[in-house]
């Protein structure tokens, strides 16, 4: 077996001269210290993402994004499609799980600061990211086209539509009209499988690329050490060894959230009747969702909902724009401040999406 | 000389009497009165005679000339004998005129012209330029009298008379509508209201009550008042009317309860032509309610399955024994609600339980209670496996096949409700136990197995899992024993 | 000695091992394997709504009589005339949904919970039914008949 693989390396290699690429991976080291089990996030974020577009491929075998088929194909994929439910309850737990790697992700990179330079655009191209997989889960949720995923895209959209300026425009590009319809989902679907894809891909190119060439980040206090006194641990084979058994662990995980709590039917949406009391959207928009309810109806001038959006947008542009003004840990000090902010913002979103829930 | 005196007059009270003919305005009638006929012998008590019109004010012409033909000259309006329409037409000169009706002191209507219009005999007749009827064909030309006159061709007694003129002759329908019955006025006469109105009574209906007299519309008319939507309250004018039944002695409360029972609501609510007006079990021109050991055949004409399940039953001789007006007795006749399984068993609320009790007629009870028990437990059934469907549907699990066996357990259900007319036990058994309940039970069976299924995936799972472990911690031994490796080498 | 012991039992767990993740490995292929192919195999119902039914063989078919057949979960009447023509409808009746038959003594369609009759064009013509029944297509492939939705 070696054998064969030593020889079918060197087959290529004398076509396209890897080698020196493999010379220059075999270098890449991470390191070792209190903290690098949060290095794990990133990997395991990639894997629920490939895992994704896998069971996604596979769903658009059997799926049909029209309204009047599209409850029926997943009714069809539940239960005439062998492991069809497997495949789909996989889907969708997968994207829960990916939202929220991706979550632990950005806050250990946010708190480690490994923003800070030269990594700005990794951190840019990762918030882009992860702004992706929000739309990505918003698109995706109304593809079954049920009750509670009708009303939750009627309900988001209004939301948007509540910016000021862009807001109508974008609901109406969003709806496919004035009202969520079966245009909606054509282009909701049309979002999720071609457009968010392919828009991903190439910015988790980038992203990945950035992090190849320029390595992974150390934290603060190992900078200072000399390059002897740190730990570290050859990419190729170590970590990527590790980074594959907490994969399977997680793949784990995945199949047993899918059995035991496989993704619900629920019934065929009624664009005529009323909402369902209690319409939530899905929990990673939920404190969101619960933070602009308690906006008094008006502030001054200007509607509490627009208000709730518009500070949602520029807690939103800070935090893209965190590696540029946080001057602190561009210039290798340690920054206090930030590390509360960032205590606030988990507290904030943690504490509101149990409200919501609760609620 | 007394000769002369009586010669004389005799000769004076000639001249005198001839000089009153001779001074009445109306020559033409003078004139026509001599020479004798039908049309002058019937003008004499002509209502139009008596109020002082004269033959002129019809056929046109100079009335008070006495020289025929200077009195029927054509430059005078002479019309001679109007044929067709023009028949019409003259009597409309006046009595489409409110103005002209009253100056004569009239409170009569004046639409009768713009009914016969929209009406069927309002049509074209086969020699396409006339209508078919023209006033005259019912009211007479020269002897008309008033409508409450008894010697009127259109008084109530004489009504059925004069519209079987032409409607019980198969020679002139023939020319109309080969189609339409001409039987009504035989089928009339042996009908409640026919008798009555042959003894001479004017208050039961007769021709114009329920057709109308002018605006005539055909039955398959939407707007016809025998239109079957409209009927029911066609007959309720007079059958609802206290005041006008009160000597006849039988109820009027029928078109109310009529109105809401399912028959009133399917008809005059949802427009269901399929449902029964009054003439579909009491007949329209031989109206008569049906005998009490006749209900059931005609209830049966629409009901074909409870009929003849209930003539073979121990219920049709009781009833008829009893004089029970068989299904009138537990459905009623007017005011038949809809029938839910409410109406079987031993309750208060159940028919059953008005003749069946433990100690009188036990048996019946005893069949009134299983049979109800019966279905109650098939409805639970039914629904259980219906419940126990939905539930592994929303799982995932493929049910169409029990969906499509579950309808067996509907069928039999609707079926049971027929078969309790039968009033037979093992009749009933056969289609609830038998067909019903077996159905059920292999659907809560089948269900059942399809929820097992998704619990089963948790087992292959734990197949999956456990050999996912072993590769996870085959993975972590490697990477142990490699990094010690790594480690020793360095 | 006891280094050729450890360096034996490290053998044997080498060996223990590589059998593991061999095993592991091949075990976890299956199982990844395994539902995917079987999910990329298409199912018995291919369509999510089914639009045509293989009925049977035509010498399945007696003249003069019909036949109950499965359309997804929805009962179609198939009936054979005596010109051997066949026509098919829906077989729910439209009154209170029961299933309706074909009576060859009566010419008509009739269902046995209300004497409701429809005629072979799948009229109501008698009885509570108040609408007529939905006409499908019959096709006949070689000796084979399909029963199909009106597209």
């Amino acid at each position: 077996m070696k054998n064969l693989l030593q020889k079918f390396y060197k087959w290529v290699d004398e076509r396209v001269e890897v080698n020196g690429l493999v010379e220059y991976m075999g270098k890449k080291y991470v390191p070792v210290h209190r903290n690098s089990i949060w290095y794990y996030f990133g990997g395991v974020s990639l894997f629920l993402f490939i895992i994704q577009v896998v069971t996604g491929i596979l769903l658009l075998f059997y799926y049909k994004g029209s309204s009047d088929l599209a409850f029926e194909s997943v009714k069809f994929i539940m239960s005439k499609v062998q492991f069809g439910w497997l495949v789909r309850s996989i889907h969708a737990w997968s994207a829960n799980l990916f939202i929220l790697s991706a979550f632990i992700h950005m806050f250990s990179v946010y708190f480690e600061k490994s923003y800070r330079y030269p990594r700005e655009m990794t951190w840019v191209t990762g918030f882009i990211m992860f702004l992706l997989a929000l739309f990505f889960g918003f698109s995706g949720y109304l593809l079954p086209w049920n009750e509670l995923s009708f009303f939750a895209t009627r309900v988001g959209s209004d939301i948007a539509g509540a910016v000021p300026v862009i807001g109508p425009p974008l609901k109406t590009f969003i709806r496919g009209g004035a009202d969520v319809t079966g245009a909606t989902l054509s282009r909701l679907f049309g979002f999720h499988v071609a457009l968010l894809p392919g828009i991903f891909t190439i910015i988790l190119g980038i992203h990945l690329l950035l992090i190849q060439r320029q390595g992974i980040s150390e934290p603060l206090h190992m900078e200072k050490k000399k390059e002897k006194e740190k730990k570290k641990m050859p990419f190729f084979p170590n970590f990527m060894l590790r980074d594959l058994l907490l994969w399977l662990i997680v793949l784990n995980i995945l199949a047993v959230l899918a059995v035991y709590f496989p993704a619900e039917l629920g019934h065929k949406a009624d664009p005529f009747s009323s909402a369902p009391a209690g319409i939530k959207p899905e929990w990673y928009f939920l404190f969101m969702f619960q933070t602009l309810k308690y906006f008094p109806g008006h502030v001054l001038f200007i509607e509490g909902e627009v208000l709730g959006i518009l500070l949602f947008g520029v807690a939103g542009l800070l935090w893209l724009l965190v590696p540029f003004w946080d001057r602190k840990s561009a210039r290798g000090e340690h920054n206090r401040f930030i590390n509360y902010l960032g205590i606030f913002a988990v507290m904030f979103i943690i504490i509101l999406t149990i409200l919501g829930w609760v609620s | 000389m007394k000769n002369l005196l009586i010669l004389l007059i005799i000769f004076t009270l000639g001249n005198v009497t001839y000089g009153i003919q001779a001074s009445s305005k109306d020559q033409c009638y003078n004139c026509h009165a001599e020479l004798g006929g039908e049309p002058a012998e019937l003008f004499k008590n002509d209502i139009h005679r008596k109020i002082g019109l004269s033959c002129s004010n019809c056929h046109g012409g100079n009335s008070s000339s006495d020289d025929m033909e200077a009195s029927m000259d054509k430059k005078k309006g002479f019309i001679g004998v109007p044929k067709g329409n023009e028949i019409t037409d003259v009597c409309i000169k006046c009595h489409a005129s409110e103005e002209k009706m009253a100056a004569f002191g009239f409170k009569i209507p004046t639409n009768q012209f713009e009914l016969l219009k929209t009406s069927v005999h309002g049509g074209l007749s086969t020699n396409g330029k006339d209508r078919i009827v023209q006033c005259i064909n019912c009211h007479g030309a020269h002897g008309i009298v008033k409508v409450t006159n008894r010697r009127s061709p259109v008084y109530p007694l004489n009504i059925p008379k004069t519209c079987s003129k032409c409607h019980s002759s198969s020679v002139f329908m023939r020319n109309y509508n080969p189609g339409l019955a001409i039987d009504q006025y035989d089928k009339y006469r042996t009908s409640v209201h026919g008798i009555l109105n042959a003894k001479g009574d004017p208050k039961p209906a007769e021709c114009a009550s329920c057709h109308g007299s002018h605006g005539i519309k055909s039955t398959k008319d939407l707007n016809s008042s025998v239109y079957p939507v409209n009927l029911p309250s066609t007959c309720a004018k007079c059958h609802s009317d206290k005041k006008y039944m009160a000597k006849y002695k039988i109820p009027t409360d029928q078109f109310e309860k009529y109105s809401q029972s399912v028959h009133g609501i399917a008809l005059l609510k949802k427009k269901d032509l399929g449902a029964p007006a009054c003439n579909s079990c009491h007949g329209n021109h031989a109206a008569t309610p049906p005998g009490i050991s006749s209900i059931s055949k005609v209830c049966g004409t629409c009901h074909a399955l409870n009929a003849e399940l209930f003539a073979s039953s121990p219920h049709k001789k009781a009833f008829d024994e009893k004089h029970y007006p068989e299904c009138e007795t537990c459905h009623s006749n007017h005011l038949i609600i809809t029938t839910t399984d409410k109406l079987l068993g031993t309750s208060k609320d159940a028919v059953c339980s008005k003749c069946h009790t433990q100690e009188k007629l036990p048996k019946g009870y005893e069949a009134a209670k299983d049979m109800r028990n019966m279905i109650d437990s098939l409805k639970t059934a039914q629904q259980f496996a219906s419940k126990l469907i939905d539930e592994a549907e929303q799982k995932g699990m493929e049910v169409e096949d029990e969906k499509f066996h579950l309808r067996d357990a509907h069928q039999a259900v609707l079926e049971a409700r027929t078969a309790v007319h039968s009033f037979n036990r093992k009749k009933f058994d056969d289609i609830v136990v038998k067909k019903g309940l077996s159905v059920t039970t292999e659907v809560i069976r089948d269900a059942r197995a399809s929820i097992d299924d998704y619990y089963f995936r948790r087992k292959g799972l734990g197949v999956a899992l456990i050999v996912t472990i072993l590769l996870a911690i085959g993975l972590y031994l490697f990477i142990k024993r490699y990094e010690k490796d790594q480690e020793n080498n360095s | 000695m006891e280094e050729n012991r450890s360096s034996l039992e490290q053998t044997s767990r080498r060996g223990f091992l590589k059998y593991l993740l061999t095993g592991g490995l091949i075990g976890f292929a299956a199982s990844i394997f395994y539902p995917l192919f079987s999910y990329l195999k298409p199912p018995k119902q291919t369509e999510v709504e089914v639009s045509s039914v293989l009925a049977g063989k035509i010498t399945d078919f007696e003249l003069d009589k019909g036949k109950i057949i499965k359309f997804g979960s929805k009962p179609v009447i198939l009936i054979r005339l005596k010109d051997k023509t066949f026509r098919a409808f829906d077989a729910t009746c439209t009154h209170l949904a029961c299933t309706v038959q074909f009576r060859s003594d009566l010419g008509v369609i009739w269902c046995a919970c209300h004497n409701g009759k429809y005629d072979l064009n799948g009229r109501n013509i008698s009885g509570p039914p108040p609408r007529p029944l939905t006409e499908l297509n019959v096709i006949q492939k070689g000796n084979e008949i399909y029963i199909s939705k009106n597209a």
